[in-house]
């Protein structure tokens, strides 16, 4: 009875529960799946990123209204007819589009240049999904990623569009210039 | 005796089931995505549009505000005399010196840097006014951001009659 005793103990120290870590490491895989996915589905591809000497790290993205400014397609097809054939894919249904959005589902929106109204609203619709969420009001930052071969105008225009529509704080997105 | 041992050794092999491997590719994951979202990360920069919102108060600024100008070809004017960046050329790739040398504006940093001490003298907040054509290229107008940002000065006023 007691040789018995002395081998279930050894069983008991030998085996080792691994369940919690795998449980923990799904876990952070899911965190950061989720969490990349966040930042990156408004990053449209078709924008060729202007470079900043100075410009400092996105800690969050929380907050972030997301408005992609395009080139013209000729501007774009000539850096990248790579870049070209998708803004012509993704935005197949908006003709003329200058100001790019992704709504609540993941689906891009296009506006163009006559679509200043929409996509003010479109701002207002977002800041206020957001403020129902609880993200206060100076958190709530229009992200401007404007193609670096963009007229100025045009993000003159999405500003303006996201001022009406209550939102002054603009993050202009930037790549390191190095 | 002989016959214990016999049955016990098959059940204790059936028993383990080999998880590393798993473990092995969750790490590898994990890693990846902790990886690939620092790796492609964007920069920001912060700027508060506080005139273009606004209507402009009758207060007269205790300090000149200074100007910006960006020219439909890119080239960077302060209070209409002093040049500080030369037109945009962007057929330059990004990394080599010279392009490099173009995002510079170190001329427009040190006047916002002076316009901020002058401001500061007097316990008021800079005014800078920049006045884009419509035209200029998005690049030309994140260059004179930064050189904002380095100056410190987080808020500028955006012209909204638009120059072409």
């Amino acid at each position: 009875m007691a040789k018995k005793n002395a081998r279930s103990q050894e069983e008991v120290k030998s085996e080792m529960d691994m369940s919690p870590m795998i449980d923990c490491c799904f876990l952070l895989l899911m965190f950061f799946i989720v969490n990349a996915a966040q930042i990156t589905v408004s990053k449209d591809p078709s924008v060729n990123m202007p470079n900043a000497v100075s410009a400092s790290e996105m800690k969050d993205a929380n907050g972030c209204i997301v408005v992609n400014v395009f080139a013209d397609p000729e501007v774009m097809g000539a850096k990248s007819a790579k870049a070209l054939e998708k803004f012509n894919k993704t935005y197949a249904a908006y003709p003329g589009t200058i100001w790019g959005v992704a709504d609540g589902s993941q689906n891009s929106i296009g506006y163009n240049s006559s679509q200043a109204q929409q996509l003010s609203d479109f701002i207002t619709k977002q800041r206020e999904a957001m403020e129902a969420k609880g993200v206060k009001g100076e958190q709530i930052r229009l992200y401007l990623r404007g193609d670096a071969d963009a007229p100025w105008s045009r993000s003159a225009g999405a500003i303006q569009a996201a001022a009406a529509a209550g939102v002054t704080n603009i993050v202009f997105g930037t790549l390191p210039a190095k | 005796m002989a016959r214990r041992k016999k049955i016990d050794a098959p059940e204790e092999e059936e028993m383990t089931s080999n998880i590393s491997s798993m473990i092995d590719c969750c790490f590898l994951l994990l890693i990846y995505f902790l990886v690939a979202t620092s790796l492609v990360s964007e920069k920001k920069l912060d700027i508060n549009i506080p005139a273009s919102t606004q209507a402009s108060t009758s207060q007269k600024p205790k300090v000149d505000p200074g100007n910006i100008y960006v020219s439909s070809s890119g080239v960077v004017t302060w209070n209409k005399d002093l040049t500080v960046g030369e037109a945009y050329d962007s057929s330059l790739q990004p990394g080599t010196p010279a392009y490099l040398q173009q995002r510079r504006m170190d001329s427009l940093v040190e006047s916002l840097k002076l316009l901020k001490e002058q401001a500061e003298a007097v316990e008021a907040s800079p005014v800078v006014m920049l006045h884009g054509s419509g035209k200029a290229p998005h690049q030309r107008i994140v260059d004179v951001m930064a050189a904002l940002a380095e100056a410190d000065i987080h808020s500028v006023g955006l012209s909204t009659a638009a120059e072409d």
